[in-house]
């Protein structure tokens, strides 16, 4: 664990230095949730499912953005080869990624949902509950993206391959975070609770998946 | 004994044969290992470090391991002195290491960025991983390249301290590049000669 943190700081602190792959991503999920309320038009908008589904989707396209950045950053002058070649290494490198992943998106998220509540006009009836599903699904989503991003590590269709790849298998992901996010607007305490116990459950399942996979699959 | 060693090794990628029959100790001392262009040194010492998956044949690595690849290595958007600490933190060793590392290698250490060094400059902060780091072993592709005389002499200079001292090192170069009290092995189309 001491290893995967100094990792995730060190990720960290290229982040903040080089915060290109923290700018796409927020950018881009700013821009979706921005072509939204423009494209459905405010009555459709503001739906608390389509509110709520566009900006997971944003949100995952966001995670896969920063996350390629940072495995881009890691093949340039071969630095992912010194901490390979380091004990415990993959191990190390891989949930380290995940971690500073998880606190990126979680800027990304907040920014986000924040957004969407503004520009939306939305009326936020369980504004806790909103925060407890953000934060769950900005927990679930890394494990898997990250595994997915470093399967690829060395396909030159990586931009193509990692959403075809990863959008499915986040799928339960996602619509938990969505019908979560779509409850917790709409006031259905039970609805979001029930839906934070399902992320919950599936950010154990791809934690461990991750974990198991993710240090033997990066190359 | 501190070293790392392959037996009957065999490396293929993307369907072609890289390394065959590999019979390799890098034993206590300096070790110099030559080749043309394209004879698989690099992918040689990859395979020794356990970067690249061996098709045949054992690898083994009493000790820890240090490799420096013919790339530098070194993260982009950190310090060198950044990158270097992160490393000796990592393998728990003391950050004045750090510092007294990069002011024996003459990096400016400072609050530039790796990507901003000269390519001297970033190849001589990753040699001060040599002297920043605890290790048993060590890997070195090509180290001499984009060194200047005086930095190549010093290298030249550290390594047999080093090996003299009783480290496992091997050094991986096409050039003609004599080292004090090294042993040479050969490396031709994948096969030790």
């Amino acid at each position: 664990m001491r290893r995967a943190l100094l990792v995730a700081e060190r990720e960290l602190r290229a982040e903040r230095a080089q915060p290109d792959g923290l700018f796409a991503a927020l950018g881009l999920t700013l821009v979706l949730v921005f072509l939204e309320s423009l494209l459905f038009g405010p009555s459709v908008a503001r739906e608390p499912a389509v509110a709520a589904g566009l900006t997971w989707i944003a949100l995952a396209f966001a995670a896969m953005l920063a996350t390629t950045r940072s495995f881009d950053r890691e093949l340039e002058d071969d630095a992912i080869d010194a901490i390979l070649a380091l004990p415990g290494g993959r191990d190390a490198l891989y949930a380290g990624k995940v971690l500073a992943l998880t606190g990126l998106l979680g800027i990304v998220a907040f920014a986000g949902v924040l957004l969407t509540v503004v520009l939306l006009d939305l009326d936020v009836t369980l504004p806790l509950h909103l925060a407890l599903v953000t934060a769950l699904g900005t927990v679930a989503v890394p494990p898997l993206v990250t595994l997915y991003v470093a399967l690829s590590l060395r396909l030159r269709a990586r931009a193509l391959v990692v959403p075809v790849l990863v959008l499915p298998v986040l799928l339960p992901q996602l619509a938990a975070a969505t019908a979560g996010t779509a409850a917790a607007i709409s006031g259905d305490a039970t609805g979001a609770l029930g839906w934070s116990g399902l992320l919950v459950a599936t950010a154990l399942v791809s934690g461990v998946t991750g974990l198991t996979i993710g240090p033997v699959a990066i190359e | 004994m501190r070293s790392a060693r392959l037996r009957g090794a065999r490396v293929a990628l993307g369907g072609r044969t890289i390394l065959e029959d590999i019979d390799l100790d890098v034993a206590p001392g300096l070790t110099l290992l030559r080749g043309p262009n394209g004879a698989g040194k690099t992918t040689l010492l990859r395979a020794l470090a356990g970067l690249v998956p061996l098709s045949a044949g054992d690898r083994t690595c009493d000790g820890a391991l240090l490799v420096l690849g013919h790339r530098p290595q070194l993260l982009r958007g950190l310090t060198a002195r950044e990158n270097l600490s992160f490393f000796a933190r990592y393998r728990g060793d003391p950050a004045p290491r750090v510092e007294l590392a990069l002011a024996a290698w003459g990096v400016p250490a400072g609050e530039l960025p790796v990507e901003r060094l000269s390519a001297g400059q970033r190849r001589r902060a990753a040699l001060a991983r040599l002297d920043a780091e605890r290790w048993d072993v060590a890997l070195l592709d090509e180290p001499f390249a984009e060194l200047d005389e005086d930095a190549s002499h010093a290298l030249a200079v550290r390594l047999a301290t080093l090996g003299a001292g009783g480290r496992a090192i091997l050094v991986a170069t096409h050039g003609h590049t004599e080292l004090d009290g090294s042993r040479t092995v050969r490396l031709a189309e994948g096969r030790l000669a």
